[in-house]
């Protein structure tokens, strides 16, 4: 069985500045949220906590709060953005 | 959490009808009970004291004198606040500091605004209190001011905070300025793409700092006991968030605090904050008596929350056939004492309605002596929406095109990139511009001195957190409860998605806003994301109620489970061989709630996704008196993509609303300072918010392109109306005058002055 379609994962230029060295895009396996950001925690100690405590993730334009469970499909955009704020 | 269980063939009996709202007779015969309402045994009367000045170093405060004075049980300053970490905790557009925020509840080093509360009293009269706040001295080193946004941005100008380094640029500056934060969206290239365009326009403009205007003030009472736990009743947006903030800044533990939501006379967004929670909690705890405060309408506008002023610069290059193909945005915000404006969201919102494949945002957050602003209807898109709107009006008078169609051309649809970052995921804002491009009154002919005027929005709207509980009675009537305030009709729509959901008449659910001990956590009723979140909440309860009455039945008849369905709110055998019963109501089932297992009750609790945004595009026809400047709103046509309206008076309400605040900051509102810094207009009589003589019978379309991710297709509602009108009247009072406003308020004597300065050119 062929490996799944990698997500893609996406991050604001300022955000990437500030905790990935710049770098705005990675490629992680599919699965969960949960997945992703261990992943992503995994290549930059510290930044886990901080994707789920900051932003709010948009899975193929889609936007959602970050929870665990959330499923990330194979090819999907996987977009941390800031979170909203309430008017 | 997703839900894609929208049944688009399904027909609906109680969404989409328009029953009487369950909190209504309490609202008009008076007994609903407001923030000011509470009261307790032995209860004390607080009073705070404000700073007379703009900018001011605190030297000493004395309150002896005060103390001495018979009725007066406490004082207290800032310093019997504990001191707070200076770090900004969570996202970064919605940053918390709590070192700011115990500061802005009460000033330590400095007094940053007139209206900055310095003290507090607590005293067994309201009379007693008032009079001893002028027994209170304080030692003030008054400073050099700075209130405009520009004006603040200046090398020179007076520093709020002698060490704020401006965070965001790269390498950080090494002197400190009234520039808090810097921020930077980028799509494609958009320097190197203005030179593709056939038309260039760039302008600048100014808006006005202008208030909620909240009909309430602010209110509360709050019991501290020995014992450490605590009580507080509280109009607010979210009293969960009211707990958490006043607990941290008392150094409680939140379950030690118990909040109990009171009705809510307004909030804007401005009652996402606290004022007088954490002095009335105070004053408690040092006087082992319950406190009451209130603040006077003087209060709310020296010292809460407006929504930012700003200078702004946009240019937008177009290719003659209407196409934009580049778009730059500098946008300049006061934040007011303390860091913290909407700009991010200005420069999200700005261009987000177009696909446009070039696009720069830079916004300045920038501190001045002014309350720090607070939330305000879809913070940051209407300001941004101001300028844009307008670029793209004389763009497309320069280029001939219909200003909808110019819109139409360039419209963003599912899968166009944002600027600032992922790519929509849902249409409705095309559909709201056809829905205008169809509206019969478009066409209308116009007179002398009368203009029309376009303008579109946009607003991302909320999810997040929310819990619900339903409880089935004995008698088969049925009460919900969730913690989102209630501000623009929501128990009526939870009531109609319970209904619905189950299967009852919308009279048999009674629907309430709970305590903070009662239900688990809701996050504020702002966003535009009550009806959205806590109705996925409210509808997941429902069904978990369901499955129970299922298996209820399934013990009455004896048979399995799985053997019984729930339709039209009966219990009903799944097929013939199930067995031959007649159907059981809920009302019967909930008759035997104790042997068939005792109180039939579901929770559920969500962290909603998949929430829609908002789009909105509105006309509008205005007339000019050239004698007088004023400004008279002939007609006003809103279009907004709903999703599904619940309830649709109260969506058509959000809608009205949002005009008609849209209405006063184009036209009148504004703060009047004087030299010194002092507000001049903190009243409602020379603060002129909208009144229902000023305003048109306004037409609203309802665009409904369901949100596939809410069981009935909801889409948040509340806030993207505010976002066009501004331009939209701009526009307008440039067709109808040839005059360009590039600054907020329009009012007469702005526009005369503009209009007289036209004539002499």
């Amino acid at each position: 069985m062929p490996p799944a379609q990698p997500a893609r994962v996406v991050l604001t230029t300022g955000f990437s500045q500030r905790h990935t060295g710049g770098v705005k895009e990675f490629s992680v396996e599919p699965g969960t949220l949960r997945g992703v950001i261990k992943a992503m925690d995994a290549r930059f100690p510290g930044l886990g906590d901080i994707l789920e405590e900051e932003t709010t993730v948009a899975i193929d334009g889609e936007i959602h709060e970050v929870v665990y469970s959330q499923p990330i499909r194979p090819g999907c955009e996987v977009f941390f953005l800031p979170k909203i704020e309430s008017g | 959490m997703l839900t894609r269980t929208k049944d688009e063939e399904k027909t609906l009996k109680v969404v989409g009808t328009r029953p009487v709202r369950p909190d209504g007779e309490p609202k008009v015969t008076g007994l609903a009970q407001y923030g000011a309402d509470f009261s307790l045994p032995g209860m004390l009367w607080a009073k705070i004291l404000r700073s007379p000045h703009a900018h001011a170093r605190i030297r000493a405060i004395d309150a002896s004198r005060a103390l001495a004075l018979p009725g007066v049980k406490a004082v207290i300053t800032g310093a019997d606040f504990m001191e707070q970490p200076f770090e900004y905790v969570g996202p970064e557009r919605v940053a918390v500091n709590y070192w700011h925020m115990t500061r802005n509840i009460m000033a330590r080093e400095k007094a940053l605004y007139e209206g900055h509360a310095v003290a507090a009293v607590a005293a067994v009269s309201p009379a007693v209190a008032a009079a001893a706040l002028k027994l209170i001295d304080v030692d003030y080193e008054v400073l050099p001011h700075v209130i405009d946004v520009d004006a603040a941005m200046a090398p020179d100008a007076p520093l709020l905070f002698e060490d704020m380094i401006t965070r965001g640029v790269e390498p950080a500056p090494t002197r400190p300025s009234n520039v808090s934060k810097q921020i930077d969206f980028r799509l494609g290239d958009a320097d190197a793409a203005f030179a593709a365009a056939d038309e260039v326009v760039e302008m600048s403009f100014k808006t006005a700092p202008v208030h909620q205007g909240y009909i309430e003030p602010h209110a509360c009472l709050a019991r501290i006991g020995a014992d450490g736990q605590g009580e507080l009743w509280s109009a607010s947006q979210g009293h969960f968030v009211v707990r958490a903030y006043t607990a941290k800044l008392l150094g409680m533990e939140i379950g030690n605090l118990l909040v109990h939501p009171a009705e809510i006379g307004g909030g804007f967004g401005g009652k996402t904050v606290i004022y007088v929670e954490p002095v009335a909690a105070m004053l408690s705890r040092k006087t082992g008596h319950p406190v009451k405060i209130m603040m006077s309408r003087e209060d709310v506008f020296r010292a809460t929350g407006p929504t930012s002023g700003a200078s702004m610069t946009v240019r937008i290059g177009v290719k003659k056939d209407g196409r934009i193909v580049a778009a730059r945005g500098v946008f300049r915000f006061q934040a007011g004492a303390f860091p913290g404006s909407p700009v991010m969201n200005a420069c999200m919102c700005a261009f987000a309605p177009y696909d446009i494949a070039n696009v720069h945002t830079t916004g300045y957050d920038v501190v001045c002596n002014r309350p720090k602003a607070a939330a305000y209807r879809a913070p940051g898109s209407p300001i941004s929406a101001f300028a844009v709107e307008s670029v793209l009006d004389v763009l497309a008078g320069k280029i001939g095109m219909d200003p909808l169609a110019l819109r139409l051309k360039n419209a963003a649809r599912t899968g166009t990139q944002t600027a600032y970052g992922p790519k929509h995921a849902h249409d409705g804002y095309a559909e709201t511009v056809e829905a205008l491009m169809k509206h019969p009154a478009y066409k209308l002919p116009l007179g002398r001195n009368q203009g029309r005027g376009v303008a579109s929005g946009y607003w991302f709207n909320g999810g997040g957190e929310s819990a619900a509980t339903v409880h089935i009675n004995e008698d088969g009537s049925v009460v919900i409860a969730t913690g989102s305030m209630d501000i623009g009709g929501s128990r009526a729509s939870m009531a109609m998605m319970a209904a619905e959901t189950l299967g009852v008449p919308y009279e048999k659910v009674r629907s309430t806003v709970a305590d903070t001990g009662s239900v688990g956590y809701n996050h504020v009723t702002g966003g535009s994301r009550v009806t959205y979140a806590t109705g996925i909440a409210v509808v997941e309860a429902c069904r978990k109620i369901i499955d129970d009455l299922r298996g209820r039945a399934a013990q009455i008849w004896d048979v399995n489970p799985s053997g019984v369905v729930w339709e039209d709110g009966h219990a009903r055998p799944a097929s013939a061989e199930v067995g031959d019963f007649a159907p059981l109501s809920l009302k019967a089932i909930a008759a035997k709630r104790a042997v068939t297992g005792g109180p039939i009750v579901a929770e559920a609790a969500v962290n909603a996704g998949g929430m829609a945004p908002g789009f909105a595009t509105q006309f509008c026809d205005v007339e000019v008196d050239p004698e007088t400047g004023a400004v008279k709103i002939l007609r006003f046509v809103a279009a907004q993509d709903v999703g599904r309206a619940i309830h649709p008076s109260y969506v058509e309400g959000q809608i009205q609303g949002a005009v008609a605040q849209g209405i006063g900051w184009a036209l009148n509102e504004e703060y009047i300072y004087d030299k010194n810094g002092r507000l001049s207009n903190a009243g409602f009589l020379d603060y002129r918010i909208p009144v229902a003589s000023d305003l048109p019978s306004f037409d609203v379309v309802m665009v409904a392109v369901p949100n596939p991710n809410h069981p009935f297709g909801v889409k948040g509602v509340g806030e993207v109306g505010i976002v066009p009108p501004m331009a939209a009247i701009a526009n307008a009072i440039q067709q109808a005058t040839g005059t360009r406003m590039t600054e907020l308020p329009m009012s007469p004597p702005r526009l005369l002055a503009a209009l007289d300065s036209a004539e002499g050119a």
